[in-house]
């Protein structure tokens, strides 16, 4: 949809009440400032595609004492970060680690392939990964029976949020993991299969499979709205021939030289050595920049960009979903809203891109 | 010139306080060249939120990329200073 080229000031735009509500429910949540952590460099299950076993980060040293994590996390906690994500290999198979990290800083997000139960007590977000149906999963990751083992380890714990992939060869499987869970009253959100670096496998989107995975997408978001945790502009971000780094000019360290403020200045992703690198910082390394339409990245790079969508009411209701979409995700017992925009928005222009 | 500067600075404090909820400080109290991401606590939502008010206030857009380096009121007072005078 184009929008009328009107100039709103932000005060008129806030003043709406519904868009003024929602506004002041989410910019409660502007104190959370997020870093990274690779718990383990060991997983239960091999993934194609898997962007930990890229690159070099796979084979720093495990930092297994929990004294240790224990103060990393203190150090976190000191400079500023107030949300954890604890991801790569898999988190699950040291939980011990991820209960010090939890004992210091109680907000949070794990990520995880869901096979091995995260104990109840660690009260994070936890983001279990679907990538198809259980018979392409058993393709791709080489394990039976996920979704029967991921439902029966997280029905019924509100910590949990299924997260989707769409690849090219599992889009039409989407249907029916949104149903199974929608049975069980399970929450799903999705995410774009965003090629590692060097990647050139199947899993890799085109033109054809970002068209129909926007299908798929919309249509699933307007028959289970209480199951699917999404947004208009979430697909429009995440489903565009130009990744997230050309939409928005991503603002993680790798790709963001800027130390002024915001993710540039305190972003880290630390190894499971606890050592981190610059250089290589966002939320996804090793992951093909010019390919990346994570949900992670955009869970930053699209919220971090709240001035430009502060043009009219439609284009600021639209990042209003996007970012109430991102808090119900990543931030356990943050309800989400109905959705306030109920059309596709183009993403405002980006700025040149910041330099590399 | 000294004198719209102040008054520019005074409103801008004034709009900090307002928009980051601040007790116990007002804007003449407010010290202008106070680092607002090191000493005040601002992050980046909350100076996306002033930049808008800003935008509102004083009819000037705020370059997106430039605003992480806007860090005291002083320094803000006269990008939006010389913006008004060049007129962009």
């Amino acid at each position: 949809m184009t929008i009328a080229a009107k100039a709103y000031k932000f005060s008129e735009i806030i003043a709406d009440p519904v868009i003024g509500a929602r506004w002041e429910k989410v910019r409660r949540y502007f104190f959370l400032r997020e870093s990274t952590y690779d718990m383990s460099n060991r997983c239960n299950i091999r993934c194609e595609g898997c962007y930990y076993f890229t690159g070099d980060k796979q084979f720093a040293e495990e930092n297994r004492d929990a004294q240790a994590w224990r103060q990393l996390l203190e150090a976190e906690k000191a400079r500023g970060i107030t949300f954890v994500v604890l991801a790569g290999a898999e988190p699950s198979l040291v939980p011990e680690l991820c209960a010090a990290c939890h004992e210091v800083i109680p907000l949070g997000a794990i990520a995880s392939n869901g096979l091995k139960k995260i104990p109840p007590a660690i009260a994070y977000r936890i983001h279990i990964s679907v990538w198809g149906n259980d018979q392409t999963s058993l393709a791709i990751r080489k394990a039976p029976d996920m979704l029967y083992r991921q439902i029966e380890n997280y029905q019924d714990d509100a910590r949990a949020v299924f997260v989707y992939t769409f690849t090219p060869i599992n889009i039409d499987e989407a249907r029916e993991v949104t149903e199974l869970l929608a049975r069980h009253g399970l929450k799903i959100t999705f995410n774009m299969f965003s090629a590692p670096v060097g990647y050139s496998g199947p899993l890799r989107h085109n033109a054809e499979t970002l068209a129909r995975t926007e299908q798929v997408m919309t249509a699933l978001l307007a028959e289970f709205p209480e199951t699917v945790l999404f947004s208009h502009y979430n697909i429009m971000a995440h489903t565009r021939r130009q990744g997230l780094h050309e939409l928005f000019s991503c603002s993680y360290p790798r790709m963001n030289p800027s130390t002024d403020i915001g993710l540039g200045r305190s972003f880290r992703q630390y190894r499971t050595n606890l050592q981190w690198d610059r250089d290589a910082a966002c939320c996804v390394p090793d992951t093909d920049c010019d390919d990346c339409r994570h949900y992670a990245a955009g869970s930053a790079v699209v919220t971090a960009r709240m001035y430009r969508h502060a043009t009219d009411p439609l284009t600021f209701s639209a990042w209003l979903d996007y970012v109430d979409t991102y808090l119900a995700v990543w931030v356990k017992g943050y309800a989400k809203g109905a959705n306030l925009c109920a059309v596709p928005v183009a993403p405002p222009p980006n700025h040149e891109p910041l330099p590399r | 010139m000294t004198r719209d500067i102040n008054q520019t600075i005074i409103r801008i404090a004034e709009i900090i306080i307002n928009t980051l909820k601040l007790e116990d400080v007002t804007p003449q109290a407010f010290d202008a060249d106070l680092d607002l991401v090191d000493e005040v606590g601002v992050d980046s939502m909350d100076l996306a939120t002033i930049a808008l008010v800003l935008r509102d206030e004083y009819g000037i857009r705020i370059d997106e990329d430039y605003y992480p380096k806007l860090t005291t009121v002083r320094i803000i007072a006269e990008y939006i200073s010389n913006k008004l005078t060049s007129g962009e």
